[in-house]
């Protein structure tokens, strides 16, 4: 699978991202900075300082600010330059923003897309937010086509059949009372990452059974 | 990557070792501009460095001076710089030997040209994070000698050097004396009337790939050498984090890829010479597709 850019794709469980930090992650190639600031939701950027190209993954966070380590540019949310410490008083010219992509939190992941424009199929809709549990990340040595495609046969244990709930998202109902969530993420052609969350009464419970089987699923493809 | 056919970057000096690093009689193999190369240590002053295709060997010419072992494939090279501090009797001269980067050359020389990062990579040592703001500088083409200065550039540095010992007002003058090679000239703490020249000659290896040497003629009558590298060393490996951690690698000339400020008018200087050059080796829009 090639991701489509329009095509929302998850790219970290929402508690995995913590406060006041800032994450590298790979998209399709692509490197982006994954934020967030001392509260508030996940921002997802490219990561690259628009000044000298630095990494903004490595940047540090002020409140809802990000600074890049480089040369303390420093940006809102919106990925406008708010501060140039090398010249204090000077206000930025409102060319300096840093670019961003369009980020959600929904289930307890992190979604985004490369294309920010609103084609394209909307975020997997599951029903209501609330009562999602992360269950865990995990990195494939694999393209992403072979994992949608072990995930589609996968045994996570008493399970229905599995459902794709987008093009890169599937859905498992294990028994009557639990449904697994995985969002199926390209990191590049030889590298797919998967993100799980729980829902249902046992969710908690099964959290260490699930990321089991999701090993070994990983480990089934790894050897395939 | 094959050997660079750019005519500008073959036209260059570059250090292909740091004199002394091969003991008499020994050698090294190495590369520059993804040619590999053979540097053979004959006698305690004479070198030999050979271009290596297969089973033949070309003779290049050798020339050592500032503590390193020089090599060209051009025909016509671009002389070495003369550096006059190199020649006083009462410096030191340390070469601090050599250190890996991968990134393009340009990246390492426009981090040695740049103050604005002084306070947030070499926090308390080269600058500090009350006392961000570049004064303004100027930078100048001189077009005898064909090198970008900046000059009347400020900056106040906590421990600006090892034989500081206090926080002071640093003034330097930068130059860059080719498209691989730039020095500064930095106010000596306990004499004021002289400065310190402390020089980055950089060996592209290959695009993104570099060994950076870093001699320097200091005035320093108490600190050892040991001493003096050691401060040289940990100042670049904070340095070398960030230089392999910018996107591209390779240096973009397109004044809208990246956008600088006043405080960057001497990587701004040295880009539009750069580009006025034409040279395309480690240039990200002079990549073949
Ligand atoms: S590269 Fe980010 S502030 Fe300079
Ligand atoms: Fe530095």
């Amino acid at each position: 699978m090639s991701v489509a850019r329009e095509l929302w794709t998850g790219v970290a469980l929402d508690d995995q991202i913590q406060a006041a930090s800032s994450n590298p992650v790979i998209l399709d190639g692509q490197a982006l900075a994954v934020w967030r600031g001392e509260e508030g939701p996940v921002r997802v950027w490219e990561d690259r300082c628009p000044h000298r190209g630095m990494r903004l993954s490595f940047g540090f966070v002020r409140g809802e600010t990000l600074r890049c380590i480089y040369h303390g540019w420093t940006y809102a949310t919106d990925g406008q330059c708010l501060a140039i410490p090398a010249h204090p008083t000077l206000a930025p010219p409102k060319t300096i923003c840093a670019s961003t992509y369009p980020s959600e939190t929904r289930y307890g992941i992190v979604w985004t897309k490369l294309d920010g424009g609103s084609n394209g199929a909307a975020l997997p809709d599951l029903g209501p937010d609330e009562g999602w549990e992360p269950v865990r990340s995990l990195f494939v040595h694999a393209a992403a086509s072979p994992v949608l495609e072990a995930l589609l046969n996968c045994d996570l244990g008493q399970q229905g059949p599995v459902h794709m709930v987008a093009e890169n998202a599937a859905e498992v109902e294990i028994g009557p009372e639990l449904r697994v969530l995985v969002a199926v993420h390209a990191m590049d052609d030889e590298r797919t990452a998967l993100h799980a969350v729980a829902r249902g009464p046992r969710a908690a419970s099964e959290r260490a059974g699930l990321a089991r089987r999701l090993e070994r699923l990983r480990d089934d493809i790894e050897r395939a | 990557m094959t050997v660079t056919t750019d005519p500008v970057a073959l036209n260059q000096w570059v250090p292909c070792a740091w004199d002394g690093q091969i003991p008499v009689g020994g050698s090294l193999d190495t590369m520059i501009f993804g040619q590999p190369i053979h540097v053979q240590r004959t006698g305690e002053d004479s070198y030999r460095v050979a271009a290596v295709d297969g089973t033949t060997e070309r003779e290049l010419p050798v020339q050592v001076r500032y503590t390193c072992v020089f090599t060209t494939l051009g025909d016509t090279p671009r002389p070495l710089p003369e550096i006059a501090e190199f020649d006083e009797a009462d410096r030191r001269i340390t070469g601090c030997g050599n250190v890996g980067v991968n990134t393009s050359p340009y990246r390492l020389v426009e981090n040695f040209l740049d103050m604005a990062h002084f306070a947030f990579i070499h926090t308390d040592v080269l600058g500090a994070l009350d006392q961000t703001e570049v004064l303004a500088y100027r930078t100048e083409h001189r077009k005898e000698v064909d090198e970008i200065w900046a000059i009347d550039c400020t900056f106040y540095q906590p421990a600006a050097s090892k034989a500081a010992t206090g926080g002071q007002l640093t003034r330097y003058v930068y130059r860059v004396m080719s498209p691989f090679s730039v020095m500064l000239y930095k106010n000596v703490v306990t004499d004021p009337s002289r400065n310190d020249a402390i020089c980055v000659f950089i060996q592209p290896k290959r695009e993104t790939e570099c060994l950076a040497y870093m001699p320097m003629a200091i005035v320093d009558e108490v600190s050892t050498v040991g001493d003096l590298i050691d401060f040289q060393q940990s100042i670049f490996l904070q340095d070398r984090v960030i230089l392999e951690n910018q996107r591209p690698a390779l240096l973009p000339l397109d004044p809208t890829s990246e956008l600088p400020t006043r405080a960057d008018a001497s990587s701004i200087a040295y880009r539009r010479w750069l580009k006025a050059m034409d040279i395309r080796f480690g240039i990200l829009e002079k990549q073949a597709a």
